[in-house]
């Protein structure tokens, strides 16, 4: 389902909107990538499509032309929108299996996702960061067939740790699932689009500043993407 | 499985030592020929057990378990290994409500007012929860809210009678000792409540461990959620402070007993093993109270509840490894 966003305002005080209003729309299957400044509001666009955050004004809906939707805290909604956030919980001690159960079944995420097979019996806390990234990963994908929002998710993995994420979204990509992320990865982003032109062929990337939504093509170089992200004049 | 069956038995062994062992020697023998033959029972035996030893062993086993259950429920909802509903001041609030009951002379019954200041405490802390960004401002938060409560009761202390200072400062010290039995039973029924609440949420329990966005995106409602543990925590410890006094460390230190024997950390997994550990440590630091009540020293269950609490505690900061959860 394309997730469509109408006349959006974000923010969390309707004295001090984040963004003037704005209307994008996002197509099912593709890598959807938002970047910004710290403070530009790509959390609070995420938490917003997520449901657990009311916008100022505007609507949030998904439509394939004969369903729609719109936002709403659990019920239907999460079943088409999973989350991975930033930092992994940490001190959790169910176990890997355990986790996976809450979103479905453990025996389906070890079969897409063979290298989490073996930390099926321990405990979450017991992996590194970039392990239990993944595990988070696998979790969104048992709960959503469709989108995946990520914030930040590779802030703080080592480049195995990135490399094996961005690995999990292809693959969701290639199920026909859809991503929507936020990042400050600029390199990453534009290294995976380099390798990854089919996976690209349905996505966009955006820049989120004060206008709202700024959708560029994904061949863009990376002077004029960090020009467009620091306001600097283009020449 | 053995540990947990293991478990059963000794808390099963506890409870039948707690009513067999006693001051009074009752000769176990005669006494269940008698019932059983539908003879006359010696009238201080039945007396003994129906009115002294049965309560107060139900008591502890009710008080044990809920609290221990607390003490799981707030340290998931916190995400913090050392909450419990003694640390959060919510016992302190409790500890409010009876004093202005008792101290002030009000005509309410105590389970009422013990409730009703739990229920003010919880409100506070479900207002200031999302303020609370760290685990350490909501244990400050919790010491905050004791002194100002022991200032109160202090302040209330200074103009009661002495009958009514006295009777505050001897609930303060916690006994199992003052349940009857319709007070006992109705704590166990209420403990029976909780249990059940639990199962049924320890989906959402186990998510709202992930984080609290995260629950949220898997489909927990955090309002009804945080409704329902303020309701069934405000309910379950009023009633058990009000009995009981303001009883120490057991919610504390009880799901970290068990977690130091036991590897499941699911809520539906570990609500039997929990709510088992807290009512053989209750029983347990009972069966010290009344050793030292028969030597006549008498010490209160609150200081034999911080003796054995207290370095479970420190064990847990001393540790302090990933995976207390």
């Amino acid at each position: 389902m394309n997730l469509h966003l109408h006349h959006l305002v974000l923010g969390y005080h309707p004295e001090a909107p984040l963004t003037s209003e704005f209307s994008t729309q996002f197509q099912q299957g593709g890598m959807h990538v938002i970047l910004g400044g710290n403070g530009s509001g790509k959390t609070t666009l995420l938490r917003s499509v997520l449901g657990i955050q009311s916008v100022l004004s505007g609507t949030i809906g998904l439509d394939d032309g004969a369903n729609s939707l719109v936002v709403q805290r659990g019920g239907a909604w999460q079943k088409h929108m999973a989350y991975v956030a930033s930092t992994p919980p940490r001190e959790v001690g169910l176990t890997v299996r355990e986790v996976l159960e809450l979103s479905g079944s453990h025996e389906g995420a070890a079969m897409h996702h063979p290298r989490l097979q073996p930390w099926l019996t321990r405990r979450l806390s017991e992996l590194s960061d970039g392990q239990k990234q993944q595990v988070m990963v696998a979790r969104a994908m048992l709960q959503s067939q469709s989108w995946i929002v990520l914030d930040e998710p590779t802030a703080f993995l080592d480049v195995k740790g990135q490399a094996d994420l961005w690995d999990m979204l292809t693959q969701h990509l290639e199920h026909g699932g859809s991503v929507l992320m936020a990042t400050h990865d600029l390199r990453g982003v534009l290294r995976w689009a380099q390798s990854n032109e089919h996976a690209r062929g349905s996505g966009s990337l955006s820049v989120l500043g004060r206008d709202g939504l700024e959708s560029m093509p994904w061949g863009i170089e990376e002077q004029m993407l960090i020009d467009k992200l620091t306001g600097s004049p283009q020449s | 499985m053995k540990t947990r069956l293991a478990l059963m038995v000794m808390m099963i062994v506890a409870l039948g030592l707690h009513v067999a062992l006693g001051e009074v020697h009752i000769d176990w023998g005669a006494f269940f020929s008698a019932t059983l033959m539908g003879e006359e029972v010696n009238d201080l035996h039945a007396t003994v057990l129906r009115d002294v030893r049965v309560p107060r062993a139900l008591m502890a086993m009710a008080a044990g378990t809920s609290l221990g259950w607390l003490g799981l429920l707030m340290q998931t909802w916190f995400r913090n290994p050392l909450a419990g509903p003694g640390v959060l001041g919510i016992t302190s609030g409790g500890s409010l409500g009876v004093a202005l009951a008792v101290l002030l002379g009000l005509s309410m019954p105590a389970w009422m007012a013990a409730s009703l200041g739990c229920f003010a405490v919880l409100l506070l802390i479900g207002v200031g929860a999302r303020r609370f960004v760290s685990p350490v401002t909501t244990l400050v938060f919790g010491l905050m809210i004791s002194y100002a409560v022991s200032a109160a009761v202090t302040v209330l202390q200074s103009s009661a009678t002495a009958e009514a200072l006295q009777t505050f400062v001897f609930w303060g010290m916690g006994t199992f000792g003052k349940a009857s039995v319709s007070q006992a039973t109705l704590c166990l029924a209420l403990q029976a409540g909780l249990g059940i609440w639990m199962m049924r949420r320890s989906k959402w329990l186990d998510m709202w461990m992930l984080g609290e966005d995260m629950a949220q995106t898997m489909g927990v409602p955090k309002s009804r959620l945080h409704l329902e543990i303020l309701l069934m925590t405000g309910l379950v410890l009023g009633a058990v402070t009000s009995v009981c006094g303001p009883l120490a460390f057991l919610g504390l230190a009880t799901p970290h007993v068990y977690r130091f024997f036991h590897p499941k950390r699911g809520h539906l997994a570990s609500i039997q093993g929990v709510g088992a550990w807290g009512a053989l440590l209750a029983l347990a630091a009972d069966g010290v109270v009344r050793f030292t009540d028969s030597m006549s020293m008498h010490w209160p269950l609150n200081a034999v509840l911080a003796i054995m609490g207290a370095p479970v505690v420190l064990a847990v900061l001393w540790k302090r490894t990933h995976d207390w959860s």
